[in-house]
């Protein structure tokens, strides 16, 4: 099943009980935002809201629409129980083939159009997600879009915005990242603006590939392609050439304004805390909006694990991880990105082949641009999945001293860190820690074993208590 | 009716108590425009004896913490966004 937009998908998550449609009036300054983080935090339904106040009929917000595996597996067109390891199996198995987008002449999101003037931010619910927040945020679940035609590529992005006046919105932007690459290359040099178009409340595969940063500098519409089985429909701008997905609710067309800054933030974030404080921020200037009848806008509200970037985000670093570490020839069993840990923290399977495999893994990391801070090793005696099994590996195999290897003045890609210092998210500059909970392999002979009933009885005695578990006076398995 | 308006002070800066300056604020009037942000040229005090016929401005920290006493804001001009 492909979703040719999100209306569709919404659908489906009505039909496998995980959407709520809310009809009751609620209010686009804290009570949308504090009704997505408590079904955030109870894993409840994703919330469809069908009336704003101070918004006209048929204006809708859809709340954290990938906040759980089951609307993981919804979107890719698979049974919503479907375990997580399936999931991410497919949606690797899919990515294999990129599907270059179809480009149409009509689409929905040309349903409306206001062009200069007449442009007004505040036309839309956003909402103001968290008490304190720097102001409202149009921006949570979406991608920004921008061109570099030396590199035949297009880059989506998903990265804040908010609303700072009616034509303009503002952002972080920072040096690490692709839209700022293709910004100072291209543009900032020649002392230009950039054109860009922002594409809010488009189908979910497209949203995942926003949110992404595992592809290097491919087109994400191509992946959006590969993963949805079916071509991406993208429509040219009204007033610049970039292409947006056709069936996108909202799009903002504007320019990443040359040496302007406003006042951006704090916004709660994915690490679930506010940390970075309000500052001079990236401008874009809004020229036109384009929406469909009745528009609907997606949100994230960001904070405490489970929100939608962490259930994608976690699956694309253990993707990247995967390859990180075939790269350098680590062998392993498999990389898991625990929710829990607001996609700061893995666990990483090996075999241990040789001696050092963990600080190999911690180097290879170190090195990594990636927003993961903490490593477990684990031999493959551990389900990275097992968190019981994990922490068990951890709190036994990790010497205090030795097992712990600190790589200091790491890159850190994210200002957001709650324990980095003001000094160090300047420059973004952090630290990585790897636990090492694999044996010393020159311990030869001398490793403990480790007491389990499947590990330290004979297999006749295994089965004994096995057949006569229920004679015993227990309840079977 | 009065209106009320909020400010973030930023790192390393104090607001300029019983004084003309340029401040960003926000307008916190309920309605589709709260929180629309922009810069204006004001006389703002923490006593509100100073300036009795001002408008309140209410006070967060860079992270966005409210500060219990809000001040008073009399707004001289509104500057134009870049």
């Amino acid at each position: 099943m492909t979703f040719d937009d999100n209306r569709q998908f919404i659908e489906a998550l009505e039909k496998s009980g995980d959407l709520v449609r809310i009809k009751k009036t609620v209010d686009w300054d804290l009570e949308v935002g504090a009704i997505v983080r408590r079904v955030s935090e109870m894993q409840k339904p994703a919330p469809f809201f069908e009336n704003i106040k101070d918004y006209p009929e048929g204006y809708r917000i859809f709340g954290e629409p990938l906040g759980t595996y089951r609307r993981l597996a919804v979107a890719l067109g698979l049974p919503p129980a479907t375990p997580y390891r399936e999931i991410r199996a497919e949606y690797e198995r899919r990515l294999a083939k990129p599907l270059k987008p179809l480009v149409v002449k009509d689409a929905p999101c040309k349903e409306n159009v206001v062009l200069g003037n007449d442009v007004d931010l505040f036309q839309f619910p956003a909402p103001m997600i968290h008490e304190g927040d720097g102001g409202r945020y149009l921006g949570t679940w979406h991608a920004i879009i921008c061109n570099d035609p030396d590199r035949d590529w297009t880059n989506w992005g998903m990265y804040r915005l908010m609303v700072a006046d009616r034509r303009h919105v503002t952002g972080l932007c920072e040096p690490y990242t692709h839209q700022y690459d293709i910004f100072k290359r291209l543009h900032a040099s020649k002392n230009q603006n950039m054109p860009v178009a922002i594409a809010i409340g488009m189908d979910p595969i497209c949203s995942i590939m926003s949110a992404s940063r595992s592809f290097g500098r491919k087109s994400e519409v191509d992946l959006a392609g590969a993963v949805r089985q079916k071509p991406v429909e993208l429509v040219k701008c009204e007033t610049n050439d970039l292409l947006v997905p056709a069936h996108a609710e909202i799009v903002l067309e504007g320019e990443m304004v040359l040496g302007a800054g406003r006042l951006e933030g704090p916004f709660g974030e994915y690490t679930g805390y506010r940390s970075d404080p309000r500052d001079m921020r990236t401008v874009y200037r809004i020229k036109a909006i384009t929406y469909r009848n009745n528009p609907i806008l997606t949100m994230s509200c960001m904070g405490i694990p489970v929100t939608s970037d962490t259930v994608v985000r976690s699956m694309d670093y253990e993707i990247l991880m995967k390859r990180v570490l075939k790269m350098n020839g680590i062998p392993f069993t498999d990389v898991h990105v625990p929710l829990e840990s607001a996609t700061m923290m893995a666990v990483v399977g090996v075999k241990p082949a040789y001696k050092g495999i963990a600080n190999q893994v911690g180097y290879a990391f170190a090195a990594a641009q990636m927003g993961l801070y903490k490593i477990i090793v684990v031999e493959d005696d551990v389900d990275v999945f097992n968190m019981s099994e994990v922490l068990h590996a951890l709190s036994s195999k990790c010497h205090p001293v030795r097992g712990i290897r600190v790589y200091d003045e790491a890159i850190d890609p994210s200002p957001l860190n709650p324990f980095l210092s003001q000094e160090e998210r300047k420059w973004h500059m952090g630290a990585k820690v790897i636990f090492d909970c694999t044996w010393p392999l020159d311990w030869e002979g001398k490793v403990p074993g480790r007491v389990s009933f499947q590990e330290m009885y004979p297999q006749e005695i295994k089965e004994r208590v096995m057949q006569n578990w229920i004679n015993y006076g227990f309840e079977g398995e | 009716m009065k209106k009320e308006y909020d400010t973030f002070v930023l790192r390393n800066e104090e607001l300029p108590d019983g004084q003309e300056c340029q401040i960003a604020i926000r307008d916190l009037t309920p309605g589709k425009r709260k929180y629309e942000s922009f810069s204006v040229k004001a006389f703002i005090s923490s006593s509100a004896e100073q300036l009795p016929e001002g408008d309140r401005l209410w006070i967060r920290t860079d992270l966005g913490r409210l500060e219990k006493a809000p001040w008073k804001i009399k707004i001289i001009e509104r500057l134009e966004a870049q």
